[in-house]
């Protein structure tokens, strides 16, 4: 079978299931709200600290909602116990991977979609290309790790305790690069083309190494 | 210096302290054998 | 006495004249004074403890490869005596950093990965300790122990990066006299031989828990299998 049609069937899948149910992005959609409103008062945000503070929010908020979100994406499958059926074709788990992973890279980008204009207009952040560029970007790594240990923990017990705990270090060079980023699309000091490099150096070293261990994780 | 001292007591408790566990341990399940 | 014992008296006798090295053959530093003494065992468990992590690294990758159970519990010992060390590290370069830099805690690449390092080898521990014994907890602990060894370095590369934006407080170490370095070099070879001899005590251990284990599961299956499988 074709990897690359597996691959896309397997999203789509993921993605008409959420569409129907509609469960997912508005939970997190308003989780961000939530989270932003709570940073407002915990930092105690004004027009002064906020382009300092902006950046870290940001951050915080998202690796919460990808946790939340990637802590989803085997939870049906598990529940239907439908993931051994799906193993037991002859599709390759590199690529079953691979489709679970962007349907869950592209549930968070929605909500990302929401996250940033929100930044905006709570806390006066700007919302550049270059803001965008960079939090895409991080995305995509953090989403290859985040879907690899949510498979990985999918048949663990305390699998919502492990799951944040195997990721977020795992998500620190992301966390610190993508900070840097962010800050300096701002406007604050730092340097965002080698923040860029840096994310891009990151999503190529640990897409392939999720890919790698995919079929160690999945096969079962 | 007071560091210098706590620093090293730590270490050896710990490292000291597993050492002398990790022994007893293999003790008891040997003689379970 | 078994061998055990034997080597764990050997290698505590090494560390006994590692520590004369380290108080009375080492000179003080001109800087720092006496407390920079805790440079050397400090770095010798880093060093001690990363090579831990190597073993848990290629044990994981063997498992992966063969499925040879010797690679996994060579993996189980190694990270938790990986730990161990992890944590002497981090509580003395605490100790070492109070008097230095007047502050418990500083975000500098090595406490920041050394951090890093503590809590993924503390994941990999409850991953064993919560996945089913024998093949699952192998498998997800090998895949976890593979990503936090490549990980560390990764964090430690970041933070350095990110210093150049955010310096903080300066190493003071590089040029060693010819005495400190030949101490430091002894020390690291005896801590690296306890090192060895933990391992090789948890690695009988945890032979004979395996043991125990195997006579153990045909019991428990056979205990099991009266009672039908709840309907989901």
């Amino acid at each position: 079978m074709n990897p690359f049609k597996v691959a896309v069937a397997v999203a789509r899948k993921d993605l008409r299931s959420e569409w129907r149910t509609r469960e997912l992005v508005p939970a997190l959609a308003q989780f961000i709200i939530l989270a932003l409103l709570i940073a407002n008062f915990g930092f105690q945000i004004d027009s002064r600290n906020a382009p300092s503070i902006a950046p870290g929010i940001l951050w915080l908020t998202l690796v919460f909602a990808g946790l939340v979100a990637f802590g989803r994406t085997f939870a049906a499958e598990r529940d239907q116990a439908s993931l051994e059926a799906i193993l037991m074709t002859p599709a390759s788990p590199v690529a079953i991977f691979a489709g679970k992973a962007i349907a869950a890279t592209l549930l968070l980008v929605v909500c990302e979609a929401v996250m940033l204009p929100a930044l905006s207009l709570f806390f006066g952040t700007p919302l550049g290309v270059d803001m965008i560029a960079a939090v895409l970007l991080a995305t995509i790594g953090m989403a290859a790790l985040g879907c690899l240990f949510a498979a990985l923990v999918a048949r663990v017990r305390a699998r919502e305790l492990l799951l944040p705990l195997l990721t977020l270090p795992l998500w620190i060079p992301f966390i610190i690069a993508g900070g840097q980023a962010v800050q300096s699309a701002m406007g604050l000091p730092g340097n965002y083309q080698e923040a860029i490099g840096l994310l891009i150096d990151f999503d190529i070293l640990f897409v392939v190494l999720t890919s790698l261990a995919a079929r160690f994780v999945l096969d079962e | 210096m007071i560091y210098l001292v706590i620093a090293y007591a730590f270490a050896v408790a710990v490292l000291g302290g597993y050492l002398v566990w990790s022994l007893r341990t293999l003790r008891k399940l040997e003689h379970k054998q | 006495m078994n061998k055990y014992d034997r080597a764990a008296v050997a290698a505590v006798a090494l560390m006994l004249v590692a520590g004369a090295a380290i108080f009375l053959f080492a000179p003080t530093d001109y800087l720092q004074g006496p407390v920079q003494r805790i440079f050397y065992l400090h770095v010798s468990s880093a060093i001690a403890a990363y090579g831990c992590f190597a073993v848990v690294l290629v044990g994981g990758i063997i498992y992966l490869r063969t499925e040879n159970p010797v690679a996994d519990r060579f993996a189980r010992a190694g990270a938790i005596v990986g730990l161990l060390f992890t944590t002497v590290t981090l509580v003395m370069g605490m100790l070492w950093a109070k008097p230095i830099w007047n502050t418990f805690w500083t975000w500098d690449a090595r406490l920041t990965s050394t951090l890093v390092l503590w809590m993924i080898y503390a994941g990999y521990l409850l991953v064993r300790r919560l996945a089913d014994p024998g093949r699952q907890s192998a498998r997800l602990a090998a895949v976890v122990g593979i990503f936090g060894f490549i990980d560390v370095p990764v964090v430690h590369f970041s933070v350095t990066w990110w210093r150049t934006v955010h310096p903080g407080p300066i190493i003071v170490n590089d040029a060693l006299p010819p005495e400190m370095l030949a101490t430091f070099f002894f020390s690291l070879a005896c801590t690296l031989v306890l090192a060895g001899v933990m391992i090789a005590i948890r690695y009988r251990i945890e032979t004979l828990l395996d043991a125990a284990q195997s006579v153990r599961e045909p019991a428990k299956l056979i205990a099991t299998a009266r009672e039908p499988e709840p309907v989901p």
